[in-house]
């Protein structure tokens, strides 16, 4: 009796342990392409603020996003110059800050497209 | 600009409120005035903008869903004010800003630890200028070829005489300093370049 506890407290920890590793493997690619999907969702020239490109992002892909991750990513585009940023004032008094893409940002997409392409070509002949 | 705050007509919902604006000022307090009030009035806006959205319904329910997806200050604004006070240290010279922004950053990569090192070589030699004056005989460059090389106190295992500078010691300590704090700032002006 002893030895099946054993073993099956074994298998649970496996499974846990895999468990575990997906969701950390998930959460590192969805911090690893967010970059790639904001400016993809900036390259059409439109300007977004936080939340609206937030809810763009949910809208098109589906993507669950940590909400506050979002900030610090873009602060860091604004700072290599692939965005912009500009606060409007609205009516209610509390000003919306809108992001748009730069054209270096647009070079920048186009160029991450084409590696996205060849790699997800690979990943497709790798999985076969 | 200045931060316009959000009226909620249920108290709860306003101290919730308020309590996540005081986080987000902790978090921020390093930054200067500018960059404070950007971070505070975009998160500010965040909330706005939601709670717009679902004008009905539970005020605190509301208002604790979207802050728990926002998530907690002291985790988000993390890499944000990381980001920030190194982009404020590069423009000044100043260099508590610098340590500052370097202590922020020691997580994000090996070179900011070898910084942090040359940092620390820094206040060592300002260090060693205190001890000079605290103890003249024993605090020196202690220099003989193949057998001596001590910066540094000599604890009695060295002659004084093997002593170089003399009186020159604190002017040489305070040159390597600012020559060392420059080289520090210089390359960490360059490493922001390069990463750009």
């Amino acid at each position: 009796m002893k030895k099946y506890i054993v073993i099956l407290c074994i298998l649970l920890y496996i499974y846990i342990m895999n468990e575990d590793f997906i969701n950390k493997w998930i959460s590192q690619v969805k911090k690893g392409t967010l970059s790639f999907i904001v400016l993809n969702v900036l390259k059409s020239g439109k300007a977004y603020y936080g939340y609206d490109l937030i809810n763009e992002i949910k809208k098109i892909t589906e993507i669950e996003i940590a909400e506050g991750t979002l900030y610090p990513l873009m602060n860091r585009l604004k700072d290599e110059k692939l965005i912009i940023s500009e606060w409007v004032e609205q009516e209610s008094g509390i000003p919306r800050k809108y992001y748009s893409i730069t054209p270096e940002g647009k070079n920048t997409v186009t160029k991450m497209e084409e590696y996205w392409h060849n790699l997800n070509n690979s990943i497709l002949k790798i999985t076969k | 600009m200045k931060l316009k705050e959000i009226q909620f007509n249920d108290q709860s919902a306003e101290r919730i409120y308020r309590d996540y604006l005081y986080r987000i000022r902790k978090e921020v307090k390093g930054l200067n005035q500018q960059n404070q009030d950007e971070i505070l009035m975009e998160l500010n806006s965040h909330i706005y903008e939601n709670l717009q959205e679902h004008p009905t319904g539970n005020e605190v329910e509301k208002l604790l869903n979207i802050l728990e997806k926002l998530g907690r200050p002291e985790e988000i604004l993390k890499p944000l004010v990381a980001d920030k006070k190194l982009e404020e240290a590069t423009k000044s010279f100043n260099p508590l800003h610098i340590f500052r922004a370097l202590m922020l950053n020691l997580t994000n990569g090996i070179s900011y630890i070898i910084f942090f090192i040359l940092y620390l070589f820094l206040f060592g030699f300002v260090f060693l200028i205190g001890a000079k004056i605290w103890d003249p005989t024993e605090v020196g460059f202690f220099y003989k070829p193949g057998e001596v090389f001590v910066l540094g106190l000599s604890k009695g295992l060295v002659h004084p005489s093997d002593e170089l500078l003399g009186n020159w010691f604190i002017p040489a300590m305070v040159v390597s300093a600012i020559a060392l704090y420059f080289i520090i700032t210089l390359l960490l002006k360059l490493k922001r370049t390069i990463n750009k």
